[in-house]
């Protein structure tokens, strides 16, 4: 017969409570991204060209262009995180931003709408392209990312179309078909010319979305349809309505990237935010998001699309190419899920 | 071998597994089995849910690595770390779940994995040839380029059958082969296994129904909780042989009962679920007449594709698309029950027998998941109130003494016994009026089981109604107050506390074997 005590390998039953063993993996892959976070910051430190004594990397300039560079994407991953957590994926983000940008411009140019229905009307759209993707994907049962594949085609032709790909320039002043020069202001910096304006989008952004994840009941339901939709639903969980809304939240902030990105660069254009849900989705893999859903962070996103803007950042300094910055970048990714999966497999809920 | 005449003791067995013993986390599946296996016999190893006889099936076929104890093919000491190694050894083990690729056809099926190549190309003409004569030489008659999807389920088995054939020289595990087929595939399959021990080939034969085993089994094994209960003949009467099967004294495991039913809180009466569309294997409730009263629980008995886990679904509004028909009154009130929602509304909670598959977000904390169901009261304006949560999540743990006593820890993590409690305790936290259970003991170990019990009949006590169903019969007997039969979807027979577990297989299987 065997003897229980003898086998010492196996985890206490009551780990959690009478043997606080600290599980070095389980606090790396929680803190992932704030880890990595720090490590790029020392690296970053220490690679970083000096000039006049001064540490590039931490010049006020050089910070205030990180957080600047990682706003757009940064508030889509933010965005992406609620997808994710439902085990779900957008990938039309990118090109949404595009239409968004585009249609900011055209609206107040051509069209000569005020600001603030321009604002109001391209976050509804924004926010209705996703409802509509999440809604197809509901109610047809698709997988979501051919649904969003779709979408990132039409996102892109309807942009092309209303821009006639030309770049559309907005130009200030009073009047019709001049945008209030109150809109330039997302390209400018705050507080003593230091706190870019679009970070502060981001930031307003990643708070309100900690606080709707974290602590209210709407949070609560995304973790349940992502960690086990049928139990979700059997406990009563509108399941088809969140997971419309998650995509309509991804849409929304696409939207508000768009108008960003427009208020920052003075145009609308439909070629630009290639690639950006790609970044969206590495930041929020890197900060502990799990892609099967279930789990994920948004504190953990949000220091994951800091780690990446840092990481660019370093690699510009030290004029290595891009193609490298996407091979340390593809590393990153691989490690983060292989973390996650290390600690799926020991919980023992993978299959 | 010369000395195979001289009877089977002597002989060597063709497998023989020594003082196996296997743990899955806390919970001790098998503690220091026995099992030999003669060549050319049919060895039926008989046993309840949780008893062990799977986990030792995984062990013997290589899909586990046993904790302690040898496994000696031919008398040579043997080691399988995965399902391949025993195969290599003439190890073939058909599983409940057939492994099968629906979408590929019959014979891409048989040669998966074992793909006859020429030049570089699969070599499709030989590996039909080869397909054709090997369903042939079984004498039947399948089409092999049908896909799998397409066949029924006695036609899967088959092919499963001659899969697993081709690897199983020696020895055949057959996992509960029977449970989902009509009765000539049933007789179709005992040939064909007659066919098999002719040959040579050892078979274990694991089943539920007793009264298969006298018509193919040269022995039986009873497993009881984790052990070996007994051998005996197939021979032997059906009494002793659920005389092991259950072991214990009853009056221990299951709580006394008190008898003061209340109002009628269901009523069904020739209900009838009428699907929107027909599905294969689901069993809509084609008859029903039963009634559950307030402080009672009442039990759901019927064989396999009775329509046991369909009634319940369907009164939850969780099966498949459909309406109610004839009279369906919960608490007094007629109702349509046709949505989750509504059924919730009605008072209706529902625990799956697929705890891990339906009911518990295995990442979450346990103490998020039992709020799941009263998660309004404790999100009062939408934001979560962390104390009405704590709170409401504590009083679950002290009811259900779940282990270990932590709200934080992942629901995963806990052994099965708790993982119940807790699928329980949620939908209880929610106050039901009626609460429907499927399989609530379903892998879990006796005691907690005796736990589950008492909290039943404690809950009863105070009020609430419930209907469960169980493919346990000592189970049923033992809790509940009344148990209706079903077979066919039709509500066939109705038994108050106190008979016997014959006279309840023998409403559930009726006089002559139908569809199961």
């Amino acid at each position: 017969m065997p003897d229980v005590g003898a086998r010492p390998t196996t985890i206490p039953h009551g780990a959690s409570k009478s043997a606080p063993r600290i599980d070095l993996l389980a606090f790396a892959v929680r803190f992932q991204s704030l880890i990595g976070l720090v490590l790029v910051a020392i690296g970053g430190v220490i690679f970083s060209p000096v000039r006049h004594g001064h540490i590039l990397f931490l010049a006020p300039d050089n910070i205030a262009n990180i957080i600047r560079a990682i706003s757009e994407t940064g508030i889509i991953a933010v965005g992406m995180t609620f997808v994710i957590i439902t085990a779900g994926i957008d990938l039309s983000v990118g090109a949404l931003l595009s239409l968004s940008s585009v249609l900011t411009a055209t609206m107040m140019v051509s069209v000569g709408w005020g600001l603030a229905p321009t604002l109001l009307a391209v976050l509804v759209v924004g926010a209705a392209f996703g409802a509509v993707q999440g809604w197809i994907s509901t109610r047809f049962r698709l997988e979501p990312f051919i649904v969003t594949l779709a979408g990132l085609q039409v996102a892109r032709g309807l942009a092309l179309v209303v821009s006639n790909n030309q770049y559309i320039n907005i130009s200030y002043g009073d009047g019709p078909g001049l945008a209030p020069p109150i809109f330039a202001i997302l390209g400018d910096r705050l507080f003593d010319n230091t706190v870019p304006v679009a970070t502060l989008v981001f930031i307003a952004f990643a708070v309100v979305a900690t606080i709707v994840l974290n602590t209210t009941r709407f949070g609560r339901y995304i973790f349940a349809v992502g960690g086990n939709e049928r139990a979700a639903r059997l406990s009563g969980v509108p399941v088809t309505a969140m997971k419309i809304s998650v995509y309509a939240i991804t849409g929304l902030a696409s939207a508000a990237a768009g108008i960003v990105h427009a208020g920052q660069f003075n145009f609308g254009s439909a070629n630009d935010g290639t690639g950006y849900e790609l970044t969206a989705i590495a930041a929020v893999v890197i900060g502990g998001t799990s892609l099967f859903g279930g789990s994920g962070s948004m504190v953990g996103t949000v220091a994951g699309s800091v780690m990446l803007g840092a990481l660019a950042n370093i690699l510009q300094l030290n004029n290595i190419n891009a193609a490298l910055q996407l091979l340390a970048t593809g590393a990153i990714i691989v490690l983060a899920a292989v973390l996650q999966s290390l600690v799926r497999r020991r919980e023992g809920v993978t299959r | 071998m010369s000395e195979a005449a001289a009877g089977p003791d002597r002989r060597v067995p063709v497998l023989a597994a020594r003082g196996i013993a296997k743990s899955f986390g806390g919970a001790r599946a098998l503690r220091g089995v026995d099992f030999t296996l003669y060549s050319g016999e049919v060895h039926a190893l008989l046993g309840e849910n949780g008893a062990g006889k799977s986990t030792l099936m995984n062990v013997l076929s290589g899909a586990h690595a046993p904790d302690e104890g040898e496994i000696a093919i031919d008398g040579q000491p043997v080691r399988f770390d995965d399902p391949r190694e025993a195969q290599a050894a003439g190890v073939a083990t058909i599983y409940q779940e057939l492994d099968l690729v629906p979408t590929l056809d019959v014979a891409a099926n048989l040669f998966l994995g074992r793909e006859r190549v020429r030049n570089g190309f699969l070599d499709k003409a030989a590996m039909r040839d080869e397909a054709r004569k090997r369903l042939s030489a079984i004498d039947v008659d399948i089409d092999i380029d049908r896909r799998v999807a397409d066949l029924s389920i006695g036609h899967r088995q088959v092919v499963a059958i001659v899969k697993a054939l081709s690897s199983a020289s020696k020895v055949l595990i057959m996992d509960e082969p029977t449970a989902a087929l009509t009765s000539t595939e049933v007789e179709r399959l005992f040939k064909i296994m007659r066919d098999l021990s002719a040959r040579g080939v050892g078979i274990i034969y694991i089943s539920h129904r007793l009264e298969e085993v006298p018509r193919v089994a040269d022995r039986v094994t009873v497993m009881r909780d984790g052990l070996v209960a007994g051998e005996t003949s197939p021979k032997a009467p059906q009494a002793e042989i659920v005389q092991l099967l259950v072991g214990r004294p009853l009056g221990e495991l299951y709580p006394k009962r008190a008898v003061n039913s209340g109002r009628r809180l269901l009523n069904l009466e020739r209900a009838r679920f009428r699907l929107r569309r027909d599905r294969a294997g689901w069993q809509a409730p084609e008859e029903v007449t039963l009634n559950v009263h307030a402080g009672e629980i009442v039990g759901l008995a019927g064989i396999m594709g009775a329509g046991r886990t369909e009634l319940l679904s369907a009164l939850y509004g969780s099966g498949l698309e459909g309406a109610w028909e004839g009279v369906v009154e919960v608490n007094g009130r007629s109702t349509k029950l046709a949505s989750i929602r509504a059924a919730r509304r009605a008072g209706i909670a529902f625990v799956t027998d697929d705890r891990r598959g339906d009911g518990l977000m295995l990442r979450m904390s346990v103490g998020r998941n039992l709020v799941m169901s009263i998660i309004r009261q404790v999100t009062p304006f939408g934001f979560v109130s962390a104390a009405r949560e704590t709170d409401s999540a504590e009083r679950s743990f002290k009811q259900f003494d779940i282990r270990p006593h932590d709200v934080r820890i992942a629901a995963g993590a806990l052994s099965g016994g708790n993982q119940q409690k807790v699928v329980l305790a949620k939908e209880v936290l929610g106050e039901p009026l009626l609460l429907l259970l499927d399989e609530p003991t379903r892998g879990v170990d006796v005691g907690a089981k005796g736990e589950i019990y008492a909290r039943l009949r404690e809950l009863a006590a105070e009020g609430l109604g419930v209907l469960v169903a169980s493919s346990e019969m000592p189970e049923l007997l033992g809790i509940c107050d009344r148990i209706v039969v079903l077979r066919g979807g039709r509500t066939v027979a109705e038994f108050d506390g106190g008979i016997d577990e014959l006279t309840v297989l023998t409403a559930a299987s009726g006089e002559k074997m139908i569809h199961a």
